[in-house]
């Protein structure tokens, strides 16, 4: 990759040395490239740059959509350090992403791992295990939202089977936010785990051989040679991953509505329920910027402890 | 994987393998199974008090009465609409923009593609609230006058649902990353050949990259056709409503009509699970090659 970066870079450079005819060349080049990704820069202009800047804009006034926005200063950030319910949202989505991603990784990588095989039935497998993914997050919760059912729901049924008093899961206070994380886990492993699957397949199998003839385990090799070598993956599942966990909306919306008692309460549906419910737009707009700045400051962070890949650099 | 393994200790490893995967497997389809068995069932049969797993009668009729409530017909045709757009035009901007990235070096390209890079950190509640004012207030469209005002611009138009999710820059970075690859002789021998740089992105070095046509396609019309959020926000009227906000009429305050809704959920997810079907072969082909190997 790198290489032929380098060789279209060479290929690019010099125009004073190079013949008229060639110079021609280079020039229609490089207008062939502006116009081929105008349209999409334009499009991201006036969807992302634009909406990037009105959201700070409007993180600074009161603004109910009807009437005009007012200028209030700093008052939405004010506001922000003394709602506690909004302080609950960070706490929980943080709790959420702390246990959904890890897991959900772990968990993928062990399935890559025993898919990246010979075997009869492997597509049959990967389906499967990627049907969460394909299917709507609000099809999937209503779903989980029966098996959740404290009377007629699965997962009581399950443990009635087993002897067990189950709890009303999703209006427990104590029970609602493990309930929503194991659907966030259950539902995120396909994606990771196809990304796992696309990185073992083109690892250099003589690296393979190789610790083979030397007499490295299997365990070993795993260890010292499938983990290092899969960083970059890694790092890509990782960084994707939090961003999508700290944006999760749709689960929370159908399964609890942010209960009971704020208790799976999420950032994004506090944005929501500011923005959609009150009206409060400028507030929405502050409350989507500390969004914003701790993805930043988390991918950030995990660049600096991870080294990155080349891919995002 | 060395062929040279000793059957006895290989066979048993192979069986629990196959264990393993079935579990995780069946674990992955049980709320999909749950879901099907539901979605004919009586409602005797769902209030059963320890829940059966099949039903004791197969109402197949739940599907009929389900298409019956609302009109499905027109959701899953206005969500195919939107999500075949968004489709297009993604593969068709991004893959181009993608390509002037990664081959065609000019002034600026690179501020662009970091610009790109920037953008996927955006989160999508940030850029969801002034995206619903643009379109609020859309000058000229909807009864807004020149300065946006006075009408509902795009609210509850095609418009809304189709032209801010056209380009996602997710796609314009998985598209640079696979035109990256590509060795550089094919395209001066083009060049060589007289072919114009349209002509060498169009008929040279996009069909090499078919596997990443696929997965882009697929991973676009299947988040399009499971978008929520958006389309609850800028629709009104039952004549633009998505297939995923059209579940919810099965889904009130005091009552769930949970035979419908599991058989609405169905049809649903049916068809993403075809796709999958269909496309997985290149998604992960095309997943393999986007640098994040």
């Amino acid at each position: 990759m790198v290489s032929t970066r380098d060789r279209v870079r060479a290929a690019a450079s010099g125009p004073s040395a190079a013949p008229p005819r060639r110079r021609g060349l280079l020039r229609a080049r490089r207008r062939a490239g502006l116009l081929m990704v105008a349209p999409a820069v334009l499009h991201a202009l006036i969807w992302i740059g634009i909406p990037l800047v009105a959201a700070i804009v409007l993180s600074f006034t009161s603004y109910d959509v009807l009437t005009p926005p007012r200028f209030i200063g700093l008052e939405n950030f004010r506001d922000l350090l003394s709602d506690n319910v909004f302080r609950r949202a960070v706490l929980n989505t943080s709790i959420y992403t702390f246990f959904t991603v890890p897991v959900a990784m772990g968990i993928a990588l062990l399935i890559a791992l025993m898919l990246n095989t010979q075997l009869a039935g492997r597509a049959i497998f990967r389906t499967a295990i990627f049907i969460p993914q394909v299917t709507a997050t609000i099809a999937v919760a209503l779903v989980w939202l029966w098996i959740y059912d404290p009377r007629s729901g699965l997962a009581n049924a399950i443990l009635s089977f087993l002897g067990l008093d189950g709890p009303a899961w999703l209006s427990s206070t104590d029970w609602a936010m493990p309930a929503v994380i194991v659907v966030g886990i259950w539902q995120g492993i396909g994606l990771k785990m196809l990304i796992y699957l696309a990185a073992l397949q083109s690892l250099p199998t003589e690296l393979y051989e190789a610790a083979s003839v030397d007499g490295a385990s299997k365990f070993r090799q795993f260890f010292s040679l499938t983990l290092p070598l899969l960083r970059p993956a890694t790092f890509f599942v990782f960084v994707t991953s939090v961003i999508g966990a700290f944006q999760s909306f749709d689960q929370v919306y159908i399964l609890t509505d942010g209960g009971p008692a704020n208790s799976t309460t999420m950032m994004t549906y506090e944005i929501y329920k500011s923005a959609f419910r009150e009206f409060r737009m400028g507030y929405a707009c502050a409350q989507s910027l500390v969004l914003f700045a701790l993805l930043l400051f988390l991918t950030l962070l995990n660049r600096r402890i991870t080294g990155g890949d080349r891919a995002t650099r | 994987m060395p062929p040279v393994e000793t059957s006895a200790r290989f066979r048993t490893g192979r069986i629990a393998l196959y264990l393993t995967l079935t579990a995780i497997s069946l674990v992955m389809i049980v709320p999909f199974v749950w879901m099907l068995l539901t979605s004919v069932k009586t409602p005797g049969d769902i209030a059963a008090v320890p829940p059966r797993l099949f039903p004791t009668e197969w109402a197949f009729g739940n599907y009929v009465d389900a298409l019956r409530a609302a009109p499905f017909a027109t959701y899953a045709r206005n969500s195919f609409v939107i999500a075949a757009s968004h489709t297009v035009l993604n593969v068709l901007i991004a893959s181009m923009a993608g390509y002037a990235l990664a081959r065609l070096r000019f002034r600026g390209s690179s501020l662009i593609f970091l610009g790109f890079v920037g953008a996927l950190m955006i989160p999508t509640y940030t850029k969801i609230l002034p995206e619903f004012l643009i379109v609020r207030f859309m000058p000229l469209f909807g009864g807004n006058d020149i300065t946006g005002q006075g009408g509902t611009g795009w609210l509850d138009t095609w418009w809304a649902l189709i032209i801010p999710g056209a380009v996602s820059p997710f796609s314009v970075f998985l598209f640079r990353q696979f035109y990256l690859d590509l060795p550089v002789e094919l395209e001066e021998a083009a060049r060589l050949d007289g072919l114009s740089e349209l002509g060498i992105y169009a008929r040279i070095m996009t069909p090499l990259v078919k596997p990443a046509f696929i997965t882009v396609a697929l991973l676009t019309f299947e988040g399009s056709w499971n978008n929520f959020l958006w389309p609850l926000l800028v629709t009104k009227s039952d004549s633009l409503r998505v297939i995923q906000v059209g579940l919810s009429v099965f889904r009130t305050e005091n009552d769930t009509q949970w035979a419908f809704l599991m058989a609405g959920t169905t049809l649903a997810t049916v068809p993403m699970v075809v796709l999958f079907l269909i496309g997985q072969r290149y998604f992960v082909q095309g997943f393999a090659t986007a640098g994040i190997k």
